[in-house]
């Protein structure tokens, strides 16, 4: 797949979020606004990253488009439709592993079919299909305990992947793993915004992840959380590389990254403290 | 080299080691005692030697009159921990997962959790009389309750990430109770009920001396109105091998269940 490229289409919006805000009542009794007057679209097989520094409100967010999360103002449509909670169109991938111990890869994998009543037989081509998308055909009947944390998210993404969902929400999904895992499963998504076209919304702190990955980012500043710019990944021409050394060596990364860095500089929590 | 010392601060010993020293402190402590009875430093009458008990024992047991006991007693043991999961396993599932429930239900549990089932032994007797209802009551009011407080904190316990995992694959809530809660929980449940037969024994023994006229207790008190103290210890004896078996059964049990868990976790 190196150098493999492709273009994107730019049709009306899949996930369309207006004017949210979310604040959280705390057991001390104080109002926490975590989140305030957040608005953004996301287009069909777009691939949307919240990036931002920690505390934030990005898994907020995230969790609002989930249905796991009520905005406390607002509204989140997807595909024209009010989103009031959590349903199967909307899978989320967690950083923590979230696999079933109890069942084997194959069954996790089948899961989310299984929800929804879908017929033995084409469950299981399904879960064939993807399973060898996520190369873990070797370990179709083991058990979660056996496997490493890449292997574990790989069997997230496909179980996500297999249910069909009109968006697919990560939260920080490869958050947990070593360099070498993360680029390898990053460079794994790529693949599959081209050959399955999905439409995501990712969340992520990691500068380098959200560049690589994004068709666009969304900057949000912390306390209260609000999207203080709306940047697109133009540099890359609107084609998706899955390679990583190839998108840092194009030109307009190192702009990008600069741009974005000083931007996380002055939302630490640390920087009141320097000055 | 380093030279192999006897006692190394978390140095692991070979297993046979380990098996023979077990088997030794036993073999000390029998005979420490059959010496000190030789010796006539304690009574024989109070404190029979280790091979007069276990002579005891086999001709108890070959009798048949006490194993019939020791069956009267399993069986109160079943059918009360038996009917205490069949409450305490539902009930703790759904305090557990719906704070309404355990909201209404818990200041109740946690209530009866403070009375010593002990204490309701003049009740249960005016009640029930000595048979065997009486025994089955006090057992299960002496474990219900733990056990229901126990498998809700088991439940809670499961990761909310599971939980949200299942609703955003379009899991309702009936399927994520059946396909993630209770599967998520129950190695764990197994475990709390396997603590909870162990104390189950302490209860039972408890219910039969007091007042009883069948089970291994009541063969203990029979034999302390003759002093036949050597019956009293093959009582006690009988009572530690049989909370061993099953304890060891239910390890057994959970080691055939999960046998998906890490060998870490077990
Ligand atoms: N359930 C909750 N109750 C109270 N406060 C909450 C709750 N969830 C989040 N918050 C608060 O809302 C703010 C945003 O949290 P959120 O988890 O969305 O941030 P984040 O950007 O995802 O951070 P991180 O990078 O650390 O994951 C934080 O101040 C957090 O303390
Ligand atoms: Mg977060």
């Amino acid at each position: 797949m190196r150098g493999a490229v492709a273009s994107r289409p730019q049709t009306g919006a899949k996930l369309s979020v207006s004017h949210v805000s979310k604040s959280f009542d705390t057991s001390s009794g104080d109002v926490i606004d975590a989140v305030v007057d957040v608005s953004f679209d996301v287009a069909e097989n777009e691939l949307c990253a919240l990036l931002g520094p920690s505390g934030c409100g990005k898994s907020t967010v995230l969790r609002m488009v989930a249905g796991l999360e009520e905005p406390t103002d607002g509204s989140l449509m997807l595909d024209g439709q009010e989103i009031v909670g959590p349903g199967g169109d909307r899978g989320m991938i967690f950083q923590t592993y979230t696999s079933f111990d109890w069942l084997t890869v194959q069954q996790n994998v089948e899961y989310g079919m299984r929800l929804n009543g879908v017929p033995k037989g084409e469950r299981k081509a399904r879960a064939d299909h993807y399973i060898e998308l996520v190369q873990l055909e070797k370990f179709r009947n083991a058990f979660p305990s056996q496997l490493s944390g890449g292997m574990k998210q790989r069997v997230a993404i496909a179980r996500t992947l297999a249910n069909n969902p009109a968006i697919l929400l990560m939260d920080e999904p490869f958050g947990a793993l070593d360099a070498e895992t993360r680029w390898t499963m990053q460079e794994l998504l790529m693949i599959i915004m081209e050959s399955l076209r999905p439409t995501v919304l990712m969340v992520t702190h990691d500068i380098e992840e959200a560049i690589f990955l994004a068709d666009r980012i969304l900057f949000m500043t912390r306390h209260p959380g609000r999207i203080r710019e709306d940047l697109e990944t133009r540099f890359k021409s609107g084609q998706r590389i899955p390679d990583k050394e190839a998108v840092t060596g194009l030109e307009g990364y190192a702009d990008l990254e600069r741009h974005i860095m000083h931007m996380m500089r002055e939302e630490s929590p640390n920087r009141e403290r320097r000055a | 080299m380093r030279r192999q010392r006897w006692l190394e601060f978390k140095r692991p010993i070979p297993r046979r080691a380990t098996v023979a020293l077990g088997v030794a402190v036993w073999v000390i402590f029998f005979a420490l005692w059959e010496f000190a009875v030789a010796q006539a430093w304690v009574n024989a009458k109070f404190m029979p030697p280790p091979h007069v008990v276990v002579g005891t024992l086999y001709e108890m047991l070959a009798g048949g009159a006490f194993v019939v006991d020791i069956g009267i007693s399993i069986y109160r043991i079943f059918l009360s921990f038996a009917l205490a999961c069949l409450i305490a396993v539902p009930l703790g599932i759904l305090m557990g997962s719906f704070r309404r429930v355990e909201a209404f239900f818990n200041p109740l549990v946690s209530a009866w959790r403070y009375l010593p089932a002990p204490s309701f032994i003049p009740l249960l007797l005016m009640w029930f009389g000595t048979g065997d209802t009486q025994k089955i009551a006090l057992l299960f009011i002496g474990v219900l309750w733990f056990l229901i407080t126990i498998i809700m904190d088991h439940v809670k316990a499961v990761r909310a990430e599971l939980i949200e995992t299942s609703m955003t694959l379009g899991g309702s809530r009936w399927q994520i109770l059946r396909t993630v809660v209770v599967p998520a929980a129950m190695p764990n449940i197994v475990v709390a009920m396997r603590q909870m037969l162990a104390v189950s024994w302490t209860y039972l023994v408890i219910a039969e001396i007091v007042a009883a006229t069948t089970g291994i207790g009541a063969v203990m008190m029979r034999a302390k109105r003759f002093l036949h103290v050597d019956q009293i210890m093959a009582s006690i004896i009988v009572i530690g091998l049989l909370g061993l078996l099953f304890d060891y059964l239910f390890r057994l049990t959970h080691r055939r269940m999960f046998r998906y868990l890490d060998e870490r976790e077990r």
